[in-house]
């Protein structure tokens, strides 16, 4: 088994798959860092001051504005209520949402990373795991040794969990370095509020706990992991089941964008929150902002990703040892 | 590809994957698990950081927003525009206003710690409100014959002086600029007694503002008093750009450094 993981390791390492998904990753982070100084910097320019606490009681007020609108739907409403007390809890309590430094940068990108493009680069690589050795003709070469074919298959699947490891430490690693070249490297122990509570009547603050932000951050990197496990099961499965690696990555991308496009409208279709792709945001459950559909919450979303995840894998191993290959 | 490389790539993927495993069953656990402390509410945050610019805090309803005008300025924004062409001293405005407040709930908001940290760091304190308590909404039309408009004032001037007491017990030296009301009705057929009683609403605020140190009641009415047309956006009520230029310049004649 330790054999073939390590042959199956070559293989990716020989593609460069791994090196391109890191350039990706580098270049996108450059890009956030400066979108973010930039906004930082107009922020400033506009107030006339870097007080985080005038800022964030300009913004409650701005937000206030906004919610006495008439124009605004119902749902859009209750999130902006939301996140009004939110900020005026963390007001109250005098801390900082938003500590400027490397590590609270690195908390954004990985709260809005985690739905769309985390697992992207997760599907560059488990999309065509098995059927690019289908399009190589390898496949025959591969099955012909004297190992069973389910162990060929998991040595392919743990591989694939740990690019995935590495793609999030990569992401983790770089977001960190680049960024604290602009905001600093400091901020690990920053106070972080979570345990919030979105209910029917709006938050309930009851169950508010402070945490550093390390630690914060490890569990948003747990979640983000969980999240690009299933999203790499699902492809991986598509790439056993369709032969054609482009035909595959379609449909996961098509999935993936719908999610990304259906959370933002599917409030009053109740059974859509049983697609996987609406769960895709475990991090907001941390932060603590209304959930796409009512009734969600961290539980669900684990279960209903990791039924997702059971189903995939079995049906990848229950066709790959019983298909013909010719 | 050398044997070695590939196995330390697979070790430390595989401390990643174990590290990223420990945070999830964490956040799972803390999520469920986690007791709630208690977490202190921020205290009156008491010293003054020292600053170096003119510090300006705006309070009130949609005429401190600047509803209406369609360059989003304001009369405060059009105040500060001329207050920075008169000064070197780097400007900073907060402006706290929130369309439709009425008095009772900017008694609350300046009752909030960091509303009354803003009061403190100020140079010059705006204020707007009241209009909302009068008029709710052209309301005022319908009964400012009744009685009910007696008992709302009564109200309203209560709010105004603990208003002014909370900024005066925040900041004793800032000078308050408290803008007075309009009538914006005032080529309805009832024109001439809302006028009156706008007049009289006007007279009893100027007579609280009187009662504080450095209050100074800028009137307004007679700045809409002729053409009010010219001057109103078009829901006929809020000031239009030229309406706010009118109340900003009053403002600012009074300015002193």
């Amino acid at each position: 088994m330790n054999k073939l993981i390590q042959n199956e390791m070559m293989k990716l390492i020989a593609k460069k798959r791994l090196i391109v998904i890191a350039i990706i990753i580098g270049v996108l982070v450059m890009l956030f860092t400066y979108a973010q100084y930039k906004q930082v910097q107009t922020q400033r320019e506009k107030l006339g001051t870097s007080d985080w606490r005038t800022i964030l009681q300009q913004q409650i007020v701005d937000t206030t504005n906004r919610l006495s609108s008439s124009r605004i739907t119902d749902e859009w409403k209750k999130q902006l209520q939301i996140s009004l007390q939110q900020q005026q809890y963390y007001l109250d309590h005098d801390i900082n949402p938003s500590e400027p430094g490397a590590p609270t940068f690195m908390r954004i990108f990985l709260e809005n990373s985690i739905d769309l493009f985390i697992p992207l680069m997760v599907m560059v690589i488990a999309s065509d795991l098995v059927s690019s050795e289908h399009s190589l003709g390898s496949i025959k070469l591969l099955l012909t040794r004297p190992v069973k074919r389910w162990k060929v298959l998991l040595s392919k699947y743990l591989t694939l969990c740990l690019a995935i490891s590495l793609i999030i430490a990569i992401a983790g690693i770089l977001s960190y370095l680049i960024s604290g070249l602009v905001f600093g490297y400091k901020g690990w122990g920053a106070p972080i509020l979570t345990g919030f509570n979105v209910t029917e009547t709006g938050l309930n603050t009851s169950e508010v706990k402070l945490m550093g932000q390390w630690k914060f951050l490890l569990m948003d990197f747990g979640l983000v992991w969980f999240v690009s496990i299933v999203v790499g099961t699902l492809s991986f499965m598509l790439s056993v089941l369709i032969r054609s690696t482009a035909a595959g990555m379609g449909v996961m991308l098509a999935s993936l964008i719908s999610g990304a496009i259906l959370t933002n409208m599917v409030s009053s279709w109740e059974s859509a929150k049983y697609f996987f792709m609406v769960n895709l945001r475990l991090t907001d459950y941390m932060k603590g902002t209304a959930p796409p559909i009512e009734g969600m919450n961290l539980s669900f979303s684990i279960q209903t990703l990791f039924v997702w995840w059971a189903v995939a894998l079995f049906v990848s191993f229950f066709v790959f040892t019983r298909r013909d290959v010719y | 590809m050398n044997k070695n490389v590939i196995r330390s790539i697979t070790g430390i993927a595989v401390l990643f994957c174990l590290l990223w495993l420990i945070g999830l069953g964490w956040a799972v656990g803390e999520y469920y698990a986690g007791t709630p402390e208690k977490i202190p509410k921020a205290k009156t945050v008491s010293q003054v950081e020292n600053k170096k610019g003119l510090t300006i805090v705006a309070l009130g309803d949609s005429l401190t927003r600047g509803t209406g005008d369609e360059t989003g300025k304001g009369y405060v924004g059009v105040l500060i525009d001329e207050i920075k062409g008169k000064t070197k001293r780097p400007v900073q405005l907060t402006n706290l206003g929130i369309n439709g407040q009425r008095s009772n709930s900017l008694r609350k908001q300046v009752q909030e710690t960091e509303v009354g940290r803003q009061i403190q760091r100020a140079d010059m304190v705006l204020v707007t409100i009241g209009g909302n308590d009068l008029f709710r909404g052209g309301q005022a039309l319908m009964d400012f014959k009744t009685g009910d408009i007696a008992t709302i004032e009564k109200k309203y001037l209560n709010n105004l002086k603990f208003i002014f007491e909370q900024i005066r017990k925040n900041n004793p030296k800032a000078n308050v600029f408290f803008i007075g009301l309009y009538n914006p009705f005032i080529d309805l057929d009832q024109g001439r007694e809302m006028s009156k009683v706008v007049r009289h609403w006007n007279y009893d605020s100027a007579e609280v503002s009187a009662s504080f140190p450095k209050i100074v009641f800028v009137p307004t009415f007679d700045l809409f008093e002729l053409k009010v047309n010219d001057y109103l956006y078009s829901d006929k009520f809020h000031p239009n750009s030229k309406g706010y230029r009118l109340i900003a310049e009053r403002v600012a004649s009074l300015l002193t450094w």
